[in-house]
């Protein structure tokens, strides 16, 4: 294994991390596919940036999407809290509008150059190694260093207000009532979310980042009882995932994205069929069973 | 060839044919997917269209890799499979303890990331035929073809069909399964034949308007017939409607405009929805918050009867302007009118909670606690009064 190939499955674990951390509670809240909403609410964000500033430096356009991603993800929760639209229903009507913006900004001013979505903001994992800063002396790869910051914000998050998102994410009635301010506690997980995905769409693409923050959460669903335990299985999946993927990928000169989130899903299908409250299980147990006796 | 009447549909709105077959297409689009989606929507699965979008294109990988070829049908017949495969895992992935949006979000990630894998071998390949390929999802409404139309409308036409044939059969199915397992009916078959004319509809859908736009085209019609109806049948109906006005209304503006359709569509019919979503009469977020003025008005007027000194000074001038109150704070003689008013209704409403079980009513109705001298028949009025000691020494 190479230094970038070591690079690589560094920036794809620290992706994992990231997402793991804050994948159990969308999975949890309901709101799992959050991350694919945002990832295509950001065109706008890129549009705008284009028509204001007629640039399509990564600094600029990251700070445009991060700002329609928060639009996207505020949008939901809007929509959500008047109480008359479940929030898959909210999140089907937040981000195609915002998309509808974007292709039309783009076809109505900017058809002439090329802007979309692939080439602006949807980074390729392959290529991290070759984009550095020097820290200290020291050449790292700069999705690396910006997804280490991720990283260390969701950490920080996530163990400072551990309690308090435990709570609401399971009871949120019961957060009202002792206090807690659920609808800002969801807010603010919320627009994590939506900052981890707009840095990790730059560095890995988009559909690695959805990935990431679905699949190692609903794996570590299946097999784990407590909060804690799953937030540690989703990191280890995800680590597992990046590791076995970029193996993989290696092996088959395969895309590493699309290799890394097949393993994930791997790890899923394992722990669909084999966990303790699996089909493997259900099925054993319905054997067990004594057939039911008549009244 | 005019096998869908669409020239003089076109001479009717006073287009060209081309715009005509874009609105018809859109029309038919809307309605279908207004149908259809409503199953998905009121079950907490809006955005199973999203799933099935990206699951078709591990599908298209593999029709290509046998085919050789970019051959539409049968690019068209792996998506469909695809599509289907990927909607029946999620079912799978359900009889777990994970939710809904969970599954669809795994099946999502699964395929999309398999597609891509496909698409990396495909590429590497070098096979020149293949340029192209993943685009093949995301059509333009403009390149729209009569023939595809008709194809729309047969599928379209079929599923509205099946779904008004069997409306009772599939509600019961879908929203208590147990008891439609109890009567006796073929819920799994039902089932999968719901979500095999989704998978059409959507499959279909994607190759017009692209598969993000299918999503809202999904929910939309739903969400704004949800705000104005309550009972299925109606919902059902007026989410076809939706979807009709939303897409001929969407594709006319973006003719006219010279914008691309699928996107104006999809606006029109989120500010629908949202609109549907604030003035629904009786439900909407306005007049929730109009009901709920209306109330804390009641109630401050009611409090500010009893203790003139201190109301709060909006309460007051009101009270002054309906000449209930003096400027000097005395209350007038309707005032104190008013203010018996209040009092007996205070006195009679906690009779109703201290003895409402022990009073006999002559009529089924439950009567409404905000006005018991309203509502309550007159027998049983006069038992609670006398329980309250309000013809007694009182008055």
């Amino acid at each position: 294994m190479t230094a970038d190939d070591l690079t690589i499955v560094l920036v794809a674990g620290l992706t994992a991390t990231a997402c793991g951390l804050l994948g159990p509670f969308l999975v949890l809240r309901r709101m799992a596919l959050l991350a694919d909403a945002v990832s295509h609410a950001v065109l706008p964000g890129i549009v705008a940036v284009w028509l204001i500033a007629e640039t399509r430096a990564p600094v600029p356009v990251v700070a445009g999407a991060a700002a329609f991603a928060v639009l996207c993800v505020l949008g939901i929760d809007a929509v959500r809290a008047t109480g008359l639209v479940a929030s898959d229903a909210a999140i089907a009507l937040v981000f195609p509008a915002l998309f509808s913006l974007g292709v039309l900004g783009i076809t109505r001013y900017a058809s002439d150059i090329h802007l979309d979505l692939d080439s602006t903001i949807y980074g390729e994992i392959a290529f991290t190694p070759f984009d550095v800063v020097t820290v200290g002396g020291i050449d790292l790869a700069r999705s690396g260093v910006v997804l280490a910051v991720v990283v260390l914000l969701n950490l920080v998050l996530v163990t400072a207000l551990w309690k308090e998102l435990r709570a609401t994410t399971f009871d949120p009635h019961f957060g009202r009532v002792t206090g807690l301010r659920p609808r800002l506690l969801s807010r603010l997980l919320l627009v994590a979310v939506a900052i981890t995905a707009v840095s990790a769409f730059e560095a890995v693409g988009a559909i690695l980042v959805v990935t990431m923050l679905i699949v190692p959460a609903a794996t570590a669903f299946l097999v784990t009882r407590s909060l804690a335990a799953m937030v540690a299985v989703a990191v280890a999946v995800g680590w597992v995932g990046a590791v076995a993927g970029h193996v993989l990928a290696l092996t088959f000169d395969s895309s590493i994205a699309g290799a890394m989130g097949l393993v994930c899903t791997g790890c899923f299908l394992v722990a669909l069929i084999a966990s303790p409250r699996g089909a493997v299980a259900r099925l054993l147990r319905a054997r067990r069973r004594p057939a039911p006796a008549g009244p | 060839m005019d096998r869908l009447g669409l020239d003089s549909l076109g001479a009717l709105l006073g287009l060209p044919y081309t715009d005509t077959v874009v609105v018809a297409g859109a029309l038919v689009l809307g309605v279908t997917s207004g149908v259809l989606g409503s199953f998905a929507v009121l079950r907490g699965r809006s955005l199973v269209g999203d799933a099935i979008a990206h699951s078709t294109l591990p599908g298209v990988c593999v029709a290509f890799l046998v085919l050789g070829t970019k051959e539409v049908a049968g690019l068209l017949a792996g998506a469909a499979v695809a599509g289907l495969v990927a909607a029946l895992l999620m079912v799978a992935v359900e009889r777990s303890r994970l939710r809904p949006d969970t599954a669809i979000g795994v099946v999502l990630s699964g395929f999309f990331s398999l597609g891509i894998v496909l698409l990396t071998h495909i590429t590497a390949g070098g096979n020149a035929q293949q340029a192209g390929l993943e685009s093949f999802l995301f059509g333009q409404a403009a390149g729209l073809l009569e023939r595809d139309v008709a194809v729309m409308a047969a599928v379209g036409a079929a599923g509205v069909a099946a779904v008004v044939l069997l409306r009772r059969a599939l509600a019961a199915t879908l929203f208590d399964r147990a008891y439609a397992a109890a009567i006796g009916l073929p819920t799994r078959a039902m089932e999968i034949a719901v979500t095999a004319f989704l998978v059409a509809a959507v499959v279909i859908g994607v190759r017009l308007v692209g598969a993000i736009l299918m999503v809202a085209m999904l929910a939309v019609p739903t969400v704004t017939a949800r705000q104005l109806a309550d009972r299925f049948p109606r919902v059902l109906v007026l989410a076809g409607i939706v979807g009709a006005v939303v897409g001929v209304t969407g594709a006319l503006l973006a003719t006219r405009g010279q914008l691309p359709t699928g996107p104006v569509v999809v606006l029109v019919g989120v500010v629908v929805a949202l609109l549907a979503v604030v003035l629904a009469p009786g439900r909407g977020v306005l007049s929730r918050r109009l009901r709920l003025g209306r109330r804390r008005r009641t109630a401050r007027r009611a409090t500010a009867l009893q203790d003139p000194a201190s109301a709060d000074p909006r309460t007051r001038r009101r009270l002054v302007a309906a000449n209930l109150l003096t400027p000097e704070g005395i209350l007038t003689v309707a005032g104190e009118a008013a203010r018996a008013e209040v009092a007996e209704h205070l006195v009679l409403w906690r009779a109703w909670i201290d003895h409402g079980p022990q009073i006999r009513l002559r009529d089924a109705r439950e009567p409404d606690p905000l006005d018991l001298a309203g509502t309550l028949d007159p027998e049983a009025l006069a038992e609670l009064r006398e329980r309250a000691g309000l013809d007694g020494g009182a008055r």
